[in-house]
């Protein structure tokens, strides 16, 4: 701690004594150590810089040191003229005329900050003041609670409480969908994955079925010569009719959800799916085949044969005629 | 002589006397509720609320003045209230609440924040307009000198006196108190009975849940007078810092932030300028090269 604080601290104290001694004594400087027992790190940082500084009332020109910074915010708290004050303007009434009460416990609230304990701490203060109210009232014989068939104005219209109703209503089917809109998803997402178990079974089934045939089939040719048994021949017989129900039932079910004819000729013309950016820019392939140049230069020098005889031939040959 | 002055004395005396017994037995109580000018809608409506629930308080309409607030002494003895609840705006948005005994005070400032009315929709609450209700405190309110005074004073001003005109003799609201972060935090809540058909039964915990029904409000306490609207202060809070002063440290930061922006481009345009950029400097380094 800075010595000036210290000296600081001094002086407060040898005020807080003169103080004591004048009862009338007005203003005093605060005093420390009466919040520093449950303030924060700030309250204290408040706290030292108020210590910094001396109230100047409180000293006696002797103790006036350069190096303390006078405080010029004097803090007023004058408790004999506020118990004074409090006698004065006292009720001295039955409890029945103010319905006061005052809590068992003092409110402890340890962050302000915290939405659900500060209003639960006022919440339980309300409630413990509503039951000893209430308790005390009918020990009175006073009537408490309102009749049912008593009707008089409200603090809130009817108008208002529909709406505040409404607006629950509305609230609670907004969760509602919610909850609704989640469940959902969780399930579809399940449902693919049992998709995805079934079919996997079906082909794991198809596969041992196909195997058990091939190996009943060694089997057979093992013991070509020996009797057919008939156990063997319904087994066979039964495991192709497994083999064979799948497919059976496939043709028929794409007829069922195949596209109808038009629309399959469609896309056979224009086409279907697919990416259809960069379809018409080069990939490496295209830009790599050289045969277009070659193709010209061939085209370019390729004579074109001449049905027509030149002009001493055909003379030469009219010639012959004649 | 003397007969008639002893006798006179006796009935004076006497007089007294009932007026102290009454006095003592019955609780008169009528506030006179007003604001400043310059109020805004929420500060309005909070002392619309204020009025609905407590059927002793007497409207009346804005005054002029926020400087002589003395006049309201006058205009509280001219409504028969022998309590002041004055709203006092500032700058259009600093709501600043007094409560004052008239005449004789005390008189207590405080700093309004945090207002919710009756109107917002997530208090579900209803009560009766003028009902009786019972007036929670939190023990902290009797730590502190200052503290007690000022749950006498908010007895007086925020209790329904039996009786009151226009008041009915149910009780179905409670209006708490509590001191936490060193502010006073208004809280009212509907009480809600699970079975009110026996009205002798003790109740406990259990039988009963409250619904807040509004407003909201922290106090902050900023000073005590000792009269009504003047004298001596007797109290002042060490820990109150004005709504100006926040807001001016609030623009002081924000201007840091512009300051900072402002230096960083001036300082940029500073190393362009000196960038040489004539032709010597660049055959200079070439020759370097």
């Amino acid at each position: 701690m800075p010595i000036k604080a210290i000296k600081a601290i001094k002086a407060e104290e040898t005020a807080k004594d003169l103080s004591k001694e004048e009862d009338s004594d007005t203003q005093h400087v605060k005093e420390s150590d009466e919040s520093s027992s449950d303030s924060t790190e700030e309250e204290e940082e408040e706290v030292e810089e108020e210590e910094g500084g001396v109230a100047l009332d409180d000293l006696s020109e002797e103790e006036v040191d350069e190096d303390v910074v006078p405080q010029q915010h004097v803090t007023i708290n004058n408790k004999s003229v506020l118990k004074k004050i409090y006698q004065d303007i006292k009720l001295d009434v039955p409890w029945i005329e103010t319905q006061a009460i005052t809590s068992l416990e003092p409110a402890n609230i340890k962050d302000i900050n915290n939405d659900i304990e500060r209003e639960l701490t006022f919440y339980k203060q309300a409630l413990e003041a509503a039951v000893e109210g209430r308790n005390k009232t009918t020990e009175l014989g006073v009537a408490f609670s309102r009749p049912d068939d008593y009707f008089a104005e409200m603090v809130k219209s009817d108008e208002h409480m529909t709406k505040i109703r409404k607006k629950l209503i509305d609230e609670e089917q907004k969760i509602k969908a919610s909850e609704d809109a989640r469940r959902k998803r969780e399930l579809k997402k399940f449902g693919k994955k049992v998709q995805i178990e079934r079919l996997q079974e079906r082909q794991k089934q198809k596969r041992e079925d196909l195997e058990k045939i091939k190996a009943m089939k060694k089997k057979r040719k093992g013991i070509e010569d020996t009797a057919v048994d008939d156990d063997f021949e319904i087994a066979l017989e039964e495991a192709a009719d497994k083999d064979n129900r799948p497919n059976n039932n496939r043709p028929n079910k794409k007829q069922k959800t195949g596209k109808p004819s038009k629309r399959t000729y469609k896309d056979t013309k224009f086409g279907f799916g697919g990416k259809k950016r960069h379809a018409k820019s080069n990939t490496a392939q295209s830009s790599g085949d050289l045969s277009i140049f070659d193709g010209g230069k061939s085209t370019k020098k390729k004579k074109i044969t001449k049905t027509r005889p030149g002009k001493a031939r055909r003379q030469a040959a009219r010639n012959k005629r004649q | 002589m003397a007969t008639i002055f002893k006798l006179a004395k006796a009935v004076a005396d006497n007089k007294e006397e009932v007026s102290a017994e009454k006095k003592s037995t019955k609780n008169k109580q009528r506030v006179l509720a007003l604001s400043s000018r310059g109020i805004n809608y929420r500060q309005r409506h909070l002392l619309n609320d204020l009025e609905a629930l407590l059927p002793h308080f007497k409207k009346d309409s804005k005054l002029d003045t926020k400087f002589k607030l003395g006049v309201l002494n006058e205009l509280a003895e001219l409504n028969n209230c022998n309590n002041c609840v004055f709203f006092e705006v500032r700058k259009r948005q600093d709501l600043y609440m007094w409560t004052s005994k008239t005449p004789n005070g005390p008189s207590i400032k405080f700093h309004v924040q945090n207002i919710h009315t009756m109107d917002e929709l997530k208090m579900t609450g209803n009560c009766l307009k003028g009902s009786r209700h019972i007036l929670s405190f939190d023990k902290n309110f009797e730590s502190e000198p200052h503290l007690i005074l000022i749950k006498e004073v908010f007895t007086h001003i925020f209790g329904v006196p039996k009786g009151a005109r226009r008041s009915k003799p149910f009780i179905d609201h409670v209006i708490s108190f509590t001191i936490a972060d060193n502010r006073i935090w208004f809280r009212n809540f509907q009480i809600v009975e699970k079975d009110p058909t026996d009205p002798n039964k003790k109740f406990n915990d259990k039988d009963v849940s409250l619904v807040e029904i509004g407003p909201r409000f922290v106090l902050n306490v900023i000073r005590i007078f000792e009269g009504s609207f003047c004298g001596a202060t007797v109290y002042a809070n060490p820990e109150f810092i004005t709504p100006n002063q926040i807001r001016h440290s609030i623009n002081i930061q924000k201007a840091a932030r512009y300051n900072k922006r402002k230096m960083a481009q001036s300082k940029r345009q500073l190393k362009i300028a000196n960038i040489d950029m004539s032709e010597d400097s660049a055959n200079e380094s070439n020759k370097e090269d």
